[in-house]
């Protein structure tokens, strides 16, 4: 060892401390505090004090009045929350891996432009997206005038279908509505994602050999039986993960479930918000909310993981 | 394996493939011998690989047809041919292991899981790989995943055997002995086969046939020795083996180059005065220090190659450029500057037609 090594490696030391330090302090420090304010106490009508206590736990899990009466309002939070991410990531990864297919056996220059559309597309924020749509869904200007401008309705009325669209809470008796709704909230959580999962899904499917397709082709298999059996078993660890990704994403959204989802079925990322900034000010709770909402989504990741191994570990 | 007899000849009428202004082959007419093995060989662009991808139906003809007992099977996609292809990069699939690429036909085909082991266990054995059914493919070397592409595209019992120049991402010594293993197994099967390369020592060592091909066209059909010595064009002699080309005029007996006349056992049918090329493979050229008695011409050694078992000597001559190949003696030497003689043996020279009118 010469010398001049020895300054370079505290050098080196001394860099690689302060970048502990720096992922210590942006990523680790606001988890831990987010964790001991939700053992933190409320203090009625002022702000919250240091303190270890469950209060908040189990207001979130049993409700408030517990045992003299249980309340599961903000498990019905969580589910909602878990089940708009996971049914819009996986609608996002599904529709998404066919036009990925398709998209690389286009040419380069075709691929290209798309990519660059889908990489503009990812600058337009949520709430400019929800803009967009909440135009599109709102009953005075949106889908709901083009249904009933065209006859759409009048055709929906005689055929039973807007019977049928009311069940699912998609209808007036008058017209089709569309907000508030878990439809529109799903589509939209769809949307807002699905350029993500085009960009997420191009590397791995693109780099699937021509020849590989060819020869399941030559062996019987008709074109579809070759994404069945070749393409997505070739991809399923990246698929599997997209959807993990999205999910996780997904999980708080917030401008989404505002403008489109009915309050009855709102998520945990709202509930959050409204006991840390809203009228109740309750930090302690939003807190305890915000460690369950992550601990369920490490859960699901945790999950999908054990999934790709039981599936990749064998033949 | 469907024997032979069971299946006819692969043939094809006037198959043209254009892309776009590209013309990749243009109105091949070719018979495929049923049990044979033919080497489409050529450099490459020269319209060969896509020549095969039609026939397995990878790439629709822009027109002709392609015939397989009796009927027309050129708007057939690849999946209804089911011809076994070995593609140049092998193409296996990653996610199955050894034994599932192999049955992966016969899983397509709806056969059941036992029959699918056996038939997957019994080409592995065919390929000497019997024990490395449960291997993932990443495991596998060069050679042994080459074996695997093979019994899995036998595995359907295809009709025809297409390869993709199988030896490609082989090195040297393994390309040599698969080389062999493979001409083997083929006339073990007795399967309709049809290897691409560019490679002209392994069209030479495994086929019954060679089709030549250049710019999308065939040059030359015929058995390698056909090929080797009876090319039918310059663009043949020169690309199978090394070759002796002389631009000269045809005579009544002969060809003459310079103030030269040079006898030829093969005239071509060449009328007289008509520009002609001389063919001669290295190997016939004699060198010595007395002046022969016919077809010689002085020349000056200007570079030797030394091979061992031979040597290669290239001469300017008042012909031009002429290489000859001399056993490699120990006691022999042949200098650079030495002058000698050059003798062109009648009994090997044939004439061609001339390289400029040709490409004319």
């Amino acid at each position: 060892m010469t010398a001049s090594t020895l300054p370079q490696r505290s050098v080196l030391r001394g860099i690689g401390v302060l970048h502990v330090a720096a992922v210590l302090v942006l990523a680790v420090v606001p988890f831990l505090l987010v964790f001991a304010i939700s053992f933190g106490h409320k203090v009625e009508g002022a702000a919250w004090v240091w303190g270890f206590e469950l209060t908040n736990y189990r207001r979130f899990f049993v409700g408030t009045d517990y045992p003299d009466s249980v309340s599961l309002l903000y498990l019905k939070y969580l589910w909602y929350s878990v089940w708009y991410a996971l049914v819009a990531a996986i609608l996002a990864v599904a529709t998404a891996f066919p036009f990925v297919w398709l998209m690389t056996r286009g040419s380069r220059r075709a691929q290209t432009v798309w990519l660059v559309f889908f990489l503009c597309s990812l600058t337009f924020s949520e709430v400019f997206i929800v803009m967009g749509w909440d135009i599109l869904m709102s009953n005075r200007s949106g889908l709901p005038m083009v249904f009933q401008e065209t006859g759409l309705t009048d055709w929906l009325k005689e055929n039973g279908g807007l019977d049928l669209l009311r069940e699912w809470g998609l209808a007036t008796p008058r017209n089709v509505r569309f907000k508030p709704s878990e439809f529109a909230t799903i589509l939209t959580l769809t949307y807002l994602v699905w350029p993500y999962a085009v960009i997420l899904l191009y590397p791995p499917i693109s780099k699937i050999e021509r020849e590989v397709v060819e020869a399941a082709r030559t062996m019987g298999a008709s074109p579809f039986t070759v994404v069945r059996t070749v393409v997505m078993p070739m991809v399923r660890t990246p698929l599997v993960g997209a959807v993990l990704l999205l999910f996780v994403f997904l999980l708080g959204a917030y401008v989404t479930i505002a403008v489109f989802a009915d309050p009855s079925k709102h998520t945990l990322s709202i509930s959050v918000y409204e006991a840390v900034r809203g009228s109740t000010l309750n930090a302690p709770f939003g807190s305890a909310q915000a460690v369950v909402l992550l601990l369920t989504a490490a859960a699901v990741l945790v999950i999908g993981q054990r999934f790709l191994s039981a599936k990749t570990g064998g033949h | 394996m469907k024997g032979a007899e069971e299946v006819s000849d692969l043939i094809l009428e006037d198959v043209r493939k254009e892309f776009g202004s590209f013309v990749a082959v243009q109105g091949a007419n070719l018979t495929f011998e049923a049990g044979k093995l033919t080497a489409l060989l050529g450099p490459s662009g020269c319209g060969k690989t896509t020549l095969l991808r039609m026939i397995a139906g990878l790439e629709g003809p822009t027109k002709g047809r392609i015939l397989l007992n009796g009927q027309d099977i050129a708007p057939l996609p690849a999946e209804k041919r089911k011809f076994g292809m070995v593609f140049q990069s092998f193409a296996l699939f990653p996610h199955l292991n050894v034994a599932r690429n192999v049955s992966y036909s016969l899983r397509i085909a709806g056969v059941d899981a036992a029959t699918r082991r056996a038939r997957a266990q019994e080409l592995l054995d065919l390929v000497q790989l019997g024990d490395k059914g449960q291997n993932r493919v990443g495991e596998l070397s060069g050679g042994q995943r080459q074996r695997v592409a093979i019994a899995r595209a036998l595995a359907q019992e295809p009709e025809i055997f297409l390869l993709d120049e199988p030896m490609s991402a082989l090195d040297a010594k393994l390309r040599n002995d698969m080389q062999m293993e493979l001409r083997l197994l083929q006339q073990r099967l007795g399967i309709t086969t049809i290897v691409v390369t560019h490679d002209q020592r392994e069209a030479m060592t495994m086929a019954d046939r060679i089709v030549v091909m250049s710019h999308g066209r065939v040059e030359q059909v015929g058995t390698p020795q056909e090929i080797y010595h009876r090319p039918a064009n310059a663009f043949v002699a020169s690309f199978i083996g090394n070759a002796n080309l002389l631009q000269g005029l045809s005579t009544e007996r002969g060809v003459r180059l310079g103030d030269t006349e040079f006898a030829v056992a093969d005239h071509g049918g060449f009328g007289a005065g008509r520009a002609v090329t001389l063919f001669c493979r290295p190997e016939a050229v004699r060198l010595s220090d007395s002046v022969p008695a016919a077809n010689g011409l002085p020349g000056t050694v200007t570079f030797v190659r030394d091979e061992g078992v031979a040597r290669e000597v290239h001469l300017d001559t008042p012909a031009g450029h002429v290489t000859a190949e001399i056993p490699g003696s120990f006691h022999e030497t042949v200098r650079i500057g030495d002058r000698v003689h050059v003798e062109f043996p009648a009994d090997t020279l044939h004439l061609l037609p001339a390289i400029e009118s040709k490409a004319a």
